[in-house]
């Protein structure tokens, strides 16, 4: 089948109607980014398998803004394709009816199909019915590629199982698998039946039959837990592979991680050692007063002189109360050595009395003027009245000399200053010390700085070439130390399946060969040959269906690598392995890139698009072997990695190949660097295709402005 | 050459039809008609299933066990 035309109709970039007419082999569409390329693909992918959901999204938005209010018109995708020389036309479209500026109305879509016989005659026919005839989805599924990452469809384990069992053989010879099995357990069935009419030995068969079951089960599950872990392992290691090529890096960034925690941690210590309040532990405090020892002096001078001249009053003072004393003391001791009755006995008012009356009322003796105790009694009255007026002299007196003891005070601060001067004395040595020290440890800071941006410029290094993130190159190591582990205890898990599989097993045979034993005296023999001829059939409709397979990957494996070969020419490529294996009684196939029997190591991308690409046309080529018939393939972009003259080679290649190949690619473009013109360049003269075409958007036109969008076809 | 022969033949290429039946290829049928009329049992046998099971009208479990059963019955 080939598809003669694509007509493309108010699709998004495609305003008005835009045709392709192609041609069988090698189709080039040329497009820069954003020109049309990918709305192609997507028309076509719309066309083949896309739904009634937001169809008003893939309405053109030039058609929408010219169309009139209430008017209406179509978006289609349509192809004219040729199969066994008849035509065939399938579209897809709905109706847009324009409600106002930039809002529309869309009716559900269409799928029409028309069929033309050789005598030209129309009819119309389900679309979808001869759409899936003309161009099986399966076949579709391997046939239309976008972009490099849809290539490798082969990650997919069942991807690559779908398409072998739709291009091999062996997919069709599941059905003699099947009935070669039912078939002879059947025959068992019956032979079984047979022995166990002969009693004989009934009760040691049907112990060899209970213990055949056991044993059978046990094998199943032994496969079933190695099957599982043979799963892990490859996943192990296939996740280990992938992380080895991170794991250096993690295991750098590791080691740096731990040394930049290690520096940030000296860093914080030393800030935490640093005290830089030099402001209020010493300026305030001390500082100040650090010149303060000269007048200290001068204070401390004066007040020990003050001191020396108030020792010297108080001095001078208390010598002359001593002298005071004394005196009073003397006059005391005047009387008669008798202890005199204290001053005013006789009271002064009596004494006053009896000098009046002139009589000693005491002794009771006239006492006249000028008598001797007439004197006495004027004289204790002169000692009263002079001993009143000698107590307000002594009480005067009594006064201390100082009220207040300043000096002292003067003193006390003297000596307090005296032993602050210590201090004083060492504030100048101990700032001298502190900021010595804070420098110091400043200097570690900034050499420790400068390490530490070593070590993160090193570990940018190190994020740089590494294509992962950070977070997840730590979680490399991590897991690839776990998964290590992990694959140690499966392998081993794995040996001891394997050992206990083999015992199973050998018991299994064992106790089979027993029971036939038994069978052979005891059952029919024609039922023995019976089902001996229908075992032997089982095993070969089995082992024909795997050699289908086998056969089919050899022929796949050889026919990539042939491809492989010439997209690569002159250039290193290894080899892709196509690997079998069985995994729960089913067969699957793993594809690999090796050298010399070695996974390749990190293939570039344009190694791996071509590998890819290879394995499809080694599958397109298949399937026109197997099938009888051609399928297109369509690719957008699908060497974006690969550089012009590969790209060049590559269509090339293409170009002699069969089937017909849609390619839309961005190369062979130039833009003038002044007038921003888009030319062909004159390599492209050298590329051999069958029709190519450029599609470019109309200009002038405005980026931001869908409604001025408009891509032309221009076939070259 | 027929599918259905094409498959007959490819069966009759294991290799356990000549180490335990002693059959030599170069006597192997080459289509399904032939293979119908051959004297060694299990490539008739072969053969009936091929022709059962490539019939536009494929035959059911029960009638193709009951046909080998009952041509194995004649022959062996």
């Amino acid at each position: 089948m080939i598809i003669k035309k694509i007509s493309i109709e108010n699709f998004l970039c495609y305003y008005g109607v835009k045709e392709f007419e192609l041609s069988d082999g090698l189709n080039i569409i040329l497009g820069e980014n954003g020109e049309g390329k990918t709305k192609f693909f997507e028309a076509l992918d719309w066309l083949f398998s896309g739904d009634d959901s937001d169809l008003e999204l893939l309405v053109s938005a030039k058609a929408l803004e010219e169309a009139e209010v209430d008017s209406s018109f179509r978006v289609k995708v349509s192809i004219v394709v040729e199969q066994y020389d008849e035509k065939k036309i399938i579209g897809k479209s709905f109706v847009v009816k324009k409600k106002k500026a930039n809002e529309c109305s869309v009716s559900n879509y269409m799928l029409e199909g028309t069929e033309e016989n050789k005598s030209g005659e129309r009819i119309q026919v389900d679309g979808k019915k001869l759409l899936d005839r003309i161009f099986p989805f399966q076949i579709r599924r391997y046939s239309m590629f976008k972009g490099e990452a849809e290539l490798d469809i082969f990650n997919n384990e069942d991807a690559l199982m779908n398409l072998i069992n739709l291009f091999s053989d062996a997919k069709y010879y599941d059905k003699y698998f099947e009935k070669g099995a039912f078939l002879r357990d059947k025959a068992e069935k019956a032979v079984e039946d047979s022995t166990k009419n002969d009693q004989k030995n009934k009760s040691l068969y049907e112990k060899l039959e209970w213990d055949i079951k056991q044993l059978a089960e046990e094998k199943y599950k032994i496969s079933v837990h190695l099957n599982s872990t043979e799963e892990e392992i490859r996943k192990l290691e296939g996740n280990l592979q992938a992380a080895e090529s991170h794991v250096k890096n993690a295991d750098a960034l590791d080691t740096i991680n731990k040394r930049i925690k290690n520096i940030d941690e000296k860093i914080s210590d030393l800030y935490g050692n640093i005290d830089e309040n030099y402001t209020t532990s010493l300026f305030d405090e001390n500082w100040i007063a650090v010149n303060f020892e000269p007048i200290h002096h001068e204070f401390a001078d004066k007040v020990k002189q003050l001191s020396i001249q108030r020792r010297m009053l108080q001095s001078e003072f208390d010598k002359q109360k001593g002298i005071k004393e004394g005196e009073r003391k003397a006059r005391a001791e005047l009387l008669n050595n008798s202890i005199p009755l204290p001053a005013g006995i006789p009271s002064k008012a009596h004494m006053e009395e009896m000098l009046k009356d002139k009589i000693c009322k005491v002794c009771n003796t006239k006492s006249p003027e000028g008598s001797e105790p007439y004197k006495f009694m004027m004289k204790r009255l002169e000692e009263y009245l002079t001993s009143q007026a000698h107590k307000e002299e002594e009480a005067i007196n009594e006064e201390p000399l100082f009220k207040n003891d300043y000096t002292n005070r003067l003193v006390n601060l003297s000596v307090s200053h005296e032993d602050n001067l210590k201090n004083l004395r060492g504030v100048r040595t101990r700032i001298k010390e502190l900021f010595e020290f804070n420098n110091a440890r400043k200097k570690d800071i900034e050499e420790l700085n400068e390490q530490l941006e070593k070590e993160k410029a090193e570990r940018e290094k190190i994020l740089g070439n590494s294509n992962i993130a950070e977070e997840k190159l730590v979680d490399v190591l991590k897991n690839y130390n776990a998964w290590q582990n992990d694959l140690k205890q499966r392998n081993k898990e794995q040996v001891d399946y394997n050992s206990r599989l083999k015992v199973v097993e050998a018991e299994l045979k064992t106790k089979r060969e027993d029971k036939d034993n038994i069978d052979l005296k005891s059952a029919n023999s024609f039922l023995i040959k019976t089902r001996a001829i229908l075992r032997d059939i089982e095993i070969i409709f089995n082992d024909t269906k795997e050699m289908k397979f086998d056969e089919f990957i050899a022929k796949l494996q050889t026919k990539s690598n042939n491809f492989f070969g010439r997209i690569n020419i002159e250039s290193f490529t290894g080899t892709i392995v196509f690997t079998k294996r069985i995994k729960a009684d089913k067969s699957f196939v793993d594809i690999e890139l090796q050298e010399d029997g070695r996974t390749f190591y990190k293939p570039n991308q344009s190694l791996l698009t071509s590998m890819h690409i290879s394995i499809l046309f080694a599958i397109s080529e298949l399937a026109s072997e197997i099938k009888e018939e051609n399928f297109p393939m369509i690719f957008d972009a699908p060497t974006s990695s690969f550089g012009e003259n590969k790209t060049a080679e590559f269509l090339n290649l293409i170009y002699e190949t069969e089937n017909q190949k849609i390619l839309l690619i961005k190369d062979f473009l130039s833009t003038d660097k002044k007038t921003k013109a888009l030319s062909i360049k004159k390599e492209f003269e050298h590329v051999n295709r069958k029709k190519a075409f450029w599609i470019k958007l109309e200009r002038p036109f405005d980026k931001n402005n869908l409604k001025t969008i408009n891509t032309q076809v221009i076939t070259l | 050459m027929a599918r259905k022969d094409e498959i007959l033949s490819s069966f009759l290429k294991h290799e356990i039809l000549t180490s335990k039946y002693e059959l030599e290829k170069s006597d192997n049928p080459l289509t399904v008609r032939e293979g119908l009329s051959s004297t060694k049992p299990i490539v008739k046998a072969i053969a009936l299933i091929v022709d059962g099971l490539e019939n536009p009208t494929p035959i059911t479990d029960a009638a193709l066990r009951n046909q080998i059963i009952q041509f194995l019955n004649e022959t062996i």
